[in-house]
């Protein structure tokens, strides 16, 4: 009987090893390289849209297959961290979060962009988004698309949108007391979304988290963004959910009706108008709310740059693709299509985008003076270290937050602290 | 000693609120997956709209089928190899005689004892070094390890039990040595052969911190590691319906399995704790 | 897990004194037959556990492979000195013990239930395998489900306004739930195989002497079935504390619950900081032995007993 076990055992083992090597080999077709493409899920399927133009337009120098992520960032970064640590040479385009890049290049992840290849994929582009590709002097991503948060509200609720986060917090409180809707949708999860939340309080109110030599350099600013935090959100306009609260339970409150403002990326808009016309019909959009009066917000710029992979075996044909898969055209499909801000200055001119995007202007002007986070190799790190000293929000202290954070920081700079 | 009306009224009534508590998480679940998309939120227990979607949603994208496709294969060859390598070494520690017998039981206790945690780093960077990494062996290796354990306790305790002399009884009446091998043993032995494979296959399939840990994509991604990477797969659709409808396939087959042969699995899970 | 003590070790060994050529080539088959089973484990726990304790002497920083060196034990006086560590090992023993706690009560009547039920014991073993048959991490998405305040029952039901998984009370009571419910079962047929060893003479002799119920529970059935019960708390001990699944989630370690399964996993697959993770992993490992040998220090004589070394 052992002996007939054995049997079955090796036949299925053979029969596993077969399946794993069929599934790891993508098969090459001789001349075109095949690119995997890594990307995270757009519903609209422009990825693949794209990537099919430019595998047509190579003529056969290469294909390009869509691989996507999973749809939170934390989660595509953790698959893409441990298989580029396990040199996984079949990752050869990478669409990255704009705040990987100083982690992938320092660990060796991403081949850098140079002379003409750089040149090519920086000209016309917007400059924030090219700062935000850049550590140490090179260029590590081609900027594909941008994304900025913008203040949502009802426009039967408040005639003018308020300019600032007092004022918004101040209606919020009249409308309580008027027992209309008067929540304001933020991101209070602890994660990237808080850490986003604090650095764009921080920057607008003129503050920075770490300074060009890596020294932490939070201050007055921060405790400014750490009390409208704590304010938010132990008053009466913070949603009840606050503490667990990412864009999509925002973009649910606001389309439910319970609140009046909405801090989140332009994707609510196409949705609200899919899926709660009502609410739609008084939607309005403005600039994110500043701290200082009079001073514009310095909102912090999202979006994804394409890198191509540190252990491609075809780096001339990713570098060509990624290229091709950002140019004018493919960023315009992503923002008619998927909503995806452009990176290329000139798409803003273009009137096609201003019906799906009346807010394109605002877009731009934003990302002019839109605020980066923090370029570090360990900024995973940094951004839980800030959004765990900020959780729960209505419990910041900020008369101590700027030692705690700052304390934080620092260990998590050098990775020498437990998080 | 008879019993009385009142009292077969509340051992009744102790015996249903036991079998709802055991089943309201597996019938909630079931709810869940029939309930119409649209309804899903609708904090009812029992669906208001039913409807399939959930599972005709699960099966158009590979996402799901591929995790079904790992979780068996991964589950069925670790059953296959670790029942017959524990074979051999509970057939030893049962029937022979010979010195490390109690160091080998030691040492497998303490395996069975160990935090898997402790050992899921060591085992990342090995297996990105060697290549192993997101694939079915580097899933099945481990799973082995914490598998053996198990199946030697269980399988060395069935063993004991079985009437060895009737081995040699039959061969005394004329049967080869396979014959009465195959024709005496193999019968008595089956049915803890079969309990221990249906342990380490429940332990296989249920496994879930190497499978987020040591895979990434479909190519060996199980179904619990699949399920957690479900919610918020497409940015707009709330994706409770497809987990519960993917979690009610994975569970089914299990609760059947369980029911059939719950008798042997009671022996099996009991068997040498206690001795009875 | 269900290995429990070493079983006997007394086997019928017929022919022993024979020859000693025979006992020779039977020692010879016996580790021959044995040697697969044990290379696995050491290799695939004996092996990682001593890599990660290389690894935790060291600065070892996959995002940072310069900086990769020996530091010596700095690693454990990061993590000794990290107050994160001792909240989740506080988080950890607190589910821990009160889980196991109610397992132990909830497990003892489930198993006095079939032990005595006058009918319907079948049905009850039957839907009792059940929780022990589920994925865990099924269990979990459904009690999630259930506990959420946008589609769950549980709020209505308790009047909860709030998204209770956003509490830390509530989460920690969702989360002992789900680890009571998936594991009281194993806890009770341990429990069941025990109490099937007390003669029913001694109780109706003692119910003959006049003894309640209760007294005779106390008297006769705990004291007898006293091995059965430790070996079930040892086992469900160390299984609580490394509690990772149902945790990761229905909280993901958020509002104060975090253990240190999960804050090993971070730091080892998210944060690729395979020094401090293995610290953390040697640390897990070295209290889970802490653990064991209070268990086996503590009631050593019950579990040779057990053993049916008396």
């Amino acid at each position: 009987m052992t002996r007939r076990r054995g049997v079955v055992a090796t036949t299925l083992a053979v029969l596993a090893a077969g399946l794993v090597v069929a599934g790891c080999g993508g098969g090459g077709n001789k001349g075109a390289a095949d690119l995997n493409f890594y990307i995270f899920p757009e519903p609209s399927g422009s990825f693949e849209k794209a990537a099919k133009a430019c595998s047509q337009q190579s003529n056969g120098r290469y294909t390009i297959t869509v691989n996507t992520l999973p749809s939170d960032a934390d989660g595509q970064r953790q698959q893409l961290v441990r298989r580029l640590s396990a040199h996984d040479s079949s990752i050869d385009i990478i669409g990255m979060d704009v705040t990987w890049t100083a982690e992938f290049a320092t660990a060796g992840w991403i081949k850098p962009w140079t002379g003409a290849r750089a040149a090519q994929v920086t000209q016309g582009t917007l400059p924030v988004p090219i700062k935000t590709a850049s550590y140490k002097g090179r260029l590590w991503g081609a900027p594909a698309n941008s994304n900025t948060q913008l203040l949502w509200y009802r426009k039967d609720l408040v005639k003018t949108p308020p300019k600032t986060w007092a004022q918004m917090l101040a209606m919020a409180a009249a409308l309580n007391k008027q027992g209309k809707p008067h929540l304001i949708e933020v991101q209070g999860r602890q994660y990237e979304g808080l850490t986003v939340w604090f650095n764009s309080l921080n920057a607008s109110a003129g503050g920075s988290i770490i300074g060009p030599r890596g020294n932490v350099t939070l201050g007055p600013p921060a405790v400014q963004a750490a009390t409208i935090m704590k304010t938010l959100a132990s008053g009466p306009a913070a949603d009840p959910g606050l503490s667990q609260a990412q864009e999509d339970q925002g973009r649910l409150a606001f389309e439910k009706g319970g609140a009046a403002f909405e801090v989140n990326y332009p994707f609510v808009w196409p949705s609200a108008q899919a899926n709660a016309p009502k609410i739609f019909k008084n939607m309005g959009f403005a600039p994110w709310p500043s701290v200082d009066p009079g001073k514009p917000a310095r909102v912090t710029i999202g979006g994804i740059n394409f890198g191509v992979g540190g252990y491609t075996k075809h780096p001339a044909e990713a570098f060509a693709a990624a290229s091709c898969l950002r140019n004018t055209a493919n960023q315009k499909l992503y923002a008619l299509k998927g909503g995806l801000p452009p990176t290329l200055n000139a798409l803003y001119d273009d009137p096609s985008l201003a019906k799906p995007y009346p807010f394109k202007d605002l877009i731009r002007q934003q990302l002019n003076s839109a605020s980066v986070r923090p370029q570090s190799a360990a900024y995973a790190d940094i951004s839980l270290a800030i959004s765990k000293g900020l959780t729960p929000p209505d419990a910041i202290n900020p008369k101590t937050i700027v030692s705690s954070l700052s304390d934080q920081i620092k260990k998590a700079q050098d990775s020498g602290a437990l998080l | 000693m008879p019993s009385t009306g009142r009292e077969k009224a509340t051992w009744g009534v102790i015996n249903v609120v036991v079998i709802l508590a055991a089943l309201i998480p597996v019938l909630w679940i079931i709810s869940l997956s029939f309930k119409d998309p649209s309804t899903i939120a609708d904090g009812n227990f029992f669906p208001s709209k039913w409807s399939t979607e959930n599972y005709s949603g699960i099966f158009q994208t590979s996402e799901f089928t591929d995790a079904l496709r790992n979780s068996i294969g991964i589950a069925l060859i670790t059953t296959v190899i670790a029942v017959t390598v524990a074979c051999m070494a509970a057939y030893a520690i049962a029937r022979l005689n010979f010195p490390g017998k109690v160091l080998i039981l030691t040492a497998a206790l303490a395996v069975a004892m160990f935090p898997p945690i402790s050992i899921v780093g060591p085992l990342f960077n090995i297996w990105r070094e060697v290549g192993l990494y997101d694939t079915w062996p580097g899933l099945i290796i481990p799973y082995l390890s914490f598998s053996l354990p198990l199946a030697i306790y269980t399988l060395s305790a069935f063993f004991r039990e079985i009437p060895w002399e009737l081995e040699q009884a039959a061969q005394v009446d004329g049967a080869t040595p396979f014959q009465a091998f195959r024709k005496v043993i193999v019968p008595l032995a089956a049915p803890g052969v079969f309990t221990t494979a249906i342990l380490v296959f429940i332990f296989a399939w249920n496994d879930f911190l190497f499978a987020i840990s040591l895979t990434s994509t479909n190519a060996a991604r199980t179904v619990p590691a699949a399920l957690s990477a479900f919610p918020g797969e497409s940015q707009f659709t709330q994706p409770i319906g497809s987990v519960a409808a993917a979690a009610v396939i994975v569970t089914v087959p299990i609760i059947i399995m369980v029911l059939i042969f719950q008798r042997r699995i009671v022996a099996g899970l009991t068997a040498g704790a206690v001795k009875g | 897990m269900s290995t429990t003590t070493a079983g006997r070790v007394t086997t019928t060994q017929p022919k022993r004194k024979k020859i000693s050529d025979r006992a020779k080539a039977e020692r010879r088959l016996g580790w021959l037959l044995c040697a697969p089973a044990v290379i696995v484990m050491l290799l695939v726990a004996g092996y990682p556990i001593l890599n990660a304790f290389v690894l935790s002497l060291q600065r070892a920083d996959l995002r940072f492979p310069d900086a990769n060196k020996f530091i010596g034990f700095d690693n454990y006086g990061t993590v000794l000195s990290s107050s994160l560590w001792w909240q989740d090992v506080f988080h950890t023993l607190i589910i821990t013990g009160i889980s196991v706690a109610i397992e132990l009560v909830l497990g003892m009547l489930l198993a006095l239930v079939m032990h005595r039920a006058i009918f319907g014991r079948g049905a009850v073993r039957t839907s009792i395998l059940i929780p022990y048959g589920i994925v865990t991490v099924v269990a979990a998405f459904s009690w999630r489900y259930a506990w959420s305040l946008d589609s769950g029952w549980i709020p209505g039901l308790l009047g909860i306004n709030t998204d209770p998984l956003t509490q830390t009370g509530w989460s920690y009571v969702a989360v002992i739930i789900t680890e009571v419910w998936k594991t009281t079962p194993f806890m009770a047929l341990l429990l069941l195989a025990g109490l099937a060893l007390v003669p029913d003479e001694l109780h109706e002799a003692a119910k003959v002497d006049g003894a309640s119920a209760w007294q005779r529970f106390w008297r006769i059935t705990v004291p007898l079935i006293k091995p059965a019960i430790l070996v079930a708390l040892l086992f469900r001990t160390l299984d609580a504390f490394r509690i990772f699944d149902s945790v990761f989630i229905l909280t993901a370690g958020q509002n104060n619950t975090e253990t240190v399964s999960i804050l090993g996993y971070n730091q080892l697959l998210n944060r690729l900081n395979l020094g401090l993770g293995s610290t953390v992993s040697v640390l897990i490992f070295v209290m889970v032995v802490i653990i064991a040998f209070i268990f086996v220090k503590g009631f050593g004589t019950s579990l040779a007993q057990q053993r049916g070394e008396t």
